[in-house]
């Protein structure tokens, strides 16, 4: 099932860079993700539910 | 601090309303119509205007710009206003992007039927038209990110980042796949040819669904969803992580559109595996949606809104699952070519964004007329009969696919093929293709029921066209103060520009690394060195195959299984379609393939098929084309075309554009000649003469060197 992924006839060049620029994102994308602030994360998921009130200061 | 008004322009968005329901009623129909030509040839009309290979692309159009797009502008006008707390940066930039869009539609609906066509798949629209779209899609981002510039709220939420992701890919994705070389008012060559335009066309085609089909929907499901539930997104992380690696892989998929193609091997090989990488985003995305109704269940049970988007999600899981499955190689190789497609293309369609689109309808038109539904019971038999007919389009065109898919690889035990007529694995389905005309009808009726209610409550009530609501001004809210606030996510969710550059450079990395080796290295395309430019004559016959749409039913690319070469010859190779602009390799077989066509049968046969199908493949669901016939080929194109297809570095030798009609007659009066002594009556200067011509060279020229050709891999 995986040959088409091994058998690449010249091809691992660019399956490996490939494959290492999207770890590389991801690791990014989940070491943000893992930094978030909580209040941040609670007030944005809020906003579509408060839209018809006037905004307000987020509290840092 | 003194709060500021305003009002949020709620007209536009009841007009895009009314749009998606005026285009999805007419898109459908025509959808229905085209299903059932291919169990009844009758329904073709008999006029050139309505066969299958015409207005297949009317349909395919019309639901995904025409009744999608608009509902995309209507959720989108809708939910960007009340997230940015502001007015729609301008009412005329509005209007003009409303009126602009319906034009483009209309200019559709009459030149596809007309035969005005580029070829490319869900770009079928020809150069004027592609013009006239970047301009009003330029004038919707104007509109979109103006709005954000004088937003009164202060971070962008998510569904916004889905927006911009949209706008920003949609532009790439349409201004790349529209190189085109113009020959005269509505005809041009693609830059690009054979295998390198269809991967320019695939990586388009997959991304149409990804960034117009899929990232806008979310955005609105991640809006819309929440407001209907009454509670928050169940995980605001799992969003971001949604958006991020959806628009990230997204982008490197198209290839698996290729699968067995001459394409270079590599690269189908990277399309597949991140094809499967996109289960991740996806259900991922599915799963936010779905448990962001956990405790509200109960609401489900009464709300039709909600009962519209829980079925939406599940295709979208559906879908979503289907996808990366169709994309290996093994399951490809069967369903590829197949009705297996067509169902799952339509799960999506149907289930996803069709279903989500209702949700919102639903949702959104009372809220806006400050009323109630005119009735909740049809809106009820509208989920009902829509879910029914889902199911009774998808399960026949399951079983159609599989079928079929199975029939073309089957063998005897003394190792012939078991069904060597195709047309035995066409008829074979037919009772599957009636029953999926009928699950079209029962949702198509379902849309109508849809309007009638939503009509009944608009008449019923007065709109609410400027709707007052009040904010503070950001100026006053940004107090950049605390270490937190200077995370760079966070600086980003307040820099929309930066924000749309960084989109960009993400969905560009992969559609480079994808498509540059194909461009750049030769090796990846090996040139045979016996196949030669088209004659002039069949250059013309391939725009009248280009005109008719038949690469809407017939493909021209022999893939490397022994059930395909025993069924139609030796494989394609990537050097045989070095001056196809553009390559018409196709993506459905509803008819055989058409790359060893040439030399296969003879003159009187090409003729007697076009003229009556019937006459040669008894039961063939063909239509007739007796047009072609009658109708005198426009010869005065030939030297504009030559000349075009030499700036694209074709090589006919120079000054050939004007010596290329005194070929094209020699050759025209050949055939007609060959067609005479078989009893055929026909001037050499009919259509039919050179679609024949055109037919007759596919696929020949490697026959002359067969043993030196270089594989594809």
């Amino acid at each position: 099932m995986f040959n088409q992924i091994k058998d690449l006839a010249g091809g691992e060049l660019y399956l490996i860079t490939s494959l290492l620029i999207f770890m590389v994102f991801f690791v990014i994308v989940g070491v943000y993700l893992l930094k978030l602030d909580k209040k941040h994360i609670e007030v944005m998921s809020q906003l579509p539910i408060q839209d018809n009130q006037p905004n307000v200061h987020e509290e840092d | 601090m003194q709060l500021e008004k305003f009002t949020y322009d709620n007209k536009i968005v009841r007009n895009f309303g009314i749009a998606t329901l005026v285009w999805g009623i007419i898109g459908m129909t025509v959808g229905l119509l085209v299903a059932m030509q291919l169990f009844q040839p009758a329904m073709n009309m008999g006029s050139q205007y309505t066969t299958f290979g015409r207005i297949r692309p009317l349909h395919t159009n019309a639901v995904i710009f025409a009744f999608v797009g608009n509902a995309i502008f209507m959720g989108v006008y809708y939910s960007l206003q009340r997230l940015l707390k502001a007015r729609m940066f301008s009412d005329v930039l509005s209007k003009i992007h409303f009126w602009g869009w319906q034009l483009i539609i209309l200019s559709a609906v009459i030149t596809l039927p007309l035969g005005f066509t580029t070829s490319h798949e869900y770009a079928e629209l020809e150069w004027p038209i592609d013009i006239a779209i970047t301009i009003i899609w330029v004038v919707f981002g104007i509109n979109m990110f103006g709005t954000i510039f004088k937003r009164r709220e202060r971070h962008l939420y998510v569904a916004i980042w889905f927006y911009i992701a949209t706008f920003v890919t949609i532009a790439v994705l349409h201004i790349v796949n529209s190189f085109e070389l113009p020959i005269s008012f509505m005809k041009s060559y693609y830059v690009y040819a054979g295998v390198q335009d269809a991967l320019v066309q695939w990586w388009y085609g997959h991304n149409a669904v990804a960034f117009f089909l899929t990232t806008p929907y979310l955005g609105m499901m991640y809006y819309f969803l929440p407001k209907m539930a009454g509670r928050p997104v169940y995980s605001y992380k799992l969003s971001i992580l949604h958006f991020w690696s959806l628009i990230f892989i997204y982008i490197w998929a198209g290839p698996h559109h290729l699968l067995y193609t001459s394409l270079p091997g590599w690269a189908q090989s990277l399309g597949v595996a991140f094809s499967i990488m996109l289960i991740a985003p996806s259900w991922g995305g599915m799963i936010n949606g779905l448990l962001t109704l956990r405790g509200a269940w109960d609401k489900v049970r009464e709300d039709v809104t909600l009962k519209f988007m829980v079925v939406a999600l599940t295709a979208y899981g559906m879908a979503t699952f289907e996808g990366p499955l169709l994309s290996l190689k093994q399951i490809n190789g069967v369903a590829h070519f197949t009705d297996w497609i067509v169902a799952h293309v339509h799960v999506g369609a149907l289930g996803w964004n069709g279903f989500l689109t209702f949700g919102v309808l639903y949702w959104l038109i009372p809220r806006i007329y400050r009323t109630e539904l005119y009735s909740k019971k049809l809106a009820g038999f509208h989920f009902w009969i829509g879910t029914l007919g889902i199911l009774f389009y998808a399960v026949p065109m399951y079983w159609a696919g599989f079928t079929q898919g199975l029939m073309w690889k089957e063998f005897t035990p003394e190792g012939l093929l078991k069904y060597p007529n195709f047309l035995a694995t066409t008829l074979q389905i037919i009772p599957m293709h009636v029953l999926r005309s009928i699950g079209g009808a029962l949702y198509l009726i379902g849309v109508i029921a849809m309007t009638y209610n939503l009509a009944k409550t608009m008449l019923g009530a007065k709109l609410l066209a400027n709707e007052p609501a009040e904010a503070m001004p950001l100026s006053k809210i940004i107090t950049e103060t605390s270490s937190a606030d200077k995370a760079w996510h966070r600086v980003l969710e307040r820099k929309p520009m930066k924000f749309m550059v960084l989109s960009l450079i993400i969905i560009l990395i992969g559609g480079m690394v994808e498509m540059m080796p194909t461009f750049t290295i030769q090796s990846n395309i090996p040139t045979i060195a016996s196949v030669k430019p088209y004659s002039a004559l069949e250059l013309q016959g391939r725009d009248l195959y280009i005109r008719e749409g038949c690469v809407n039913c017939h493909s021209q690319t022999v893939r490397p299984f022994r059930s395909e070469t025993e069924r139609y010859g030796e494989y394609s190779k990537a050097g045989e379609f070095v001056y196809d602009h553009p390559f018409l390799w196709g993506s459905k077989r509803t008819g055989p393939d058409l790359h060893r066509i040439g030399g296969k049968y003879s003159d009187a046969w090409h003729y007697n098929h076009l003229v009556d199908p019937t006459s040669m493949s008894p039961g063939s669901i063909m239509p007739p084309y007796p047009w072609l016939m009658e109708q005198k080929l426009d010869i005065t194109t030939t030297a504009s075309k030559i000349r075009a297809m030499q700036t694209l570095g074709v090589p006919y030798p120079d000054g050939y554009d004007k010596r290329a009609n005194d070929d094209l007659k020699v050759q025209a009066e050949k055939t007609a000649f060959d067609l005479k002594q078989n009893n055929i009556q026909v001037k050499s200067d009919r259509e039919i003469v050179a679609i024949i011509a055109y037919l007759q060279r596919l696929g020949t020229d490697i026959k002359a060197n067969k043993e030196s050709i270089p594989s594809n891999q």
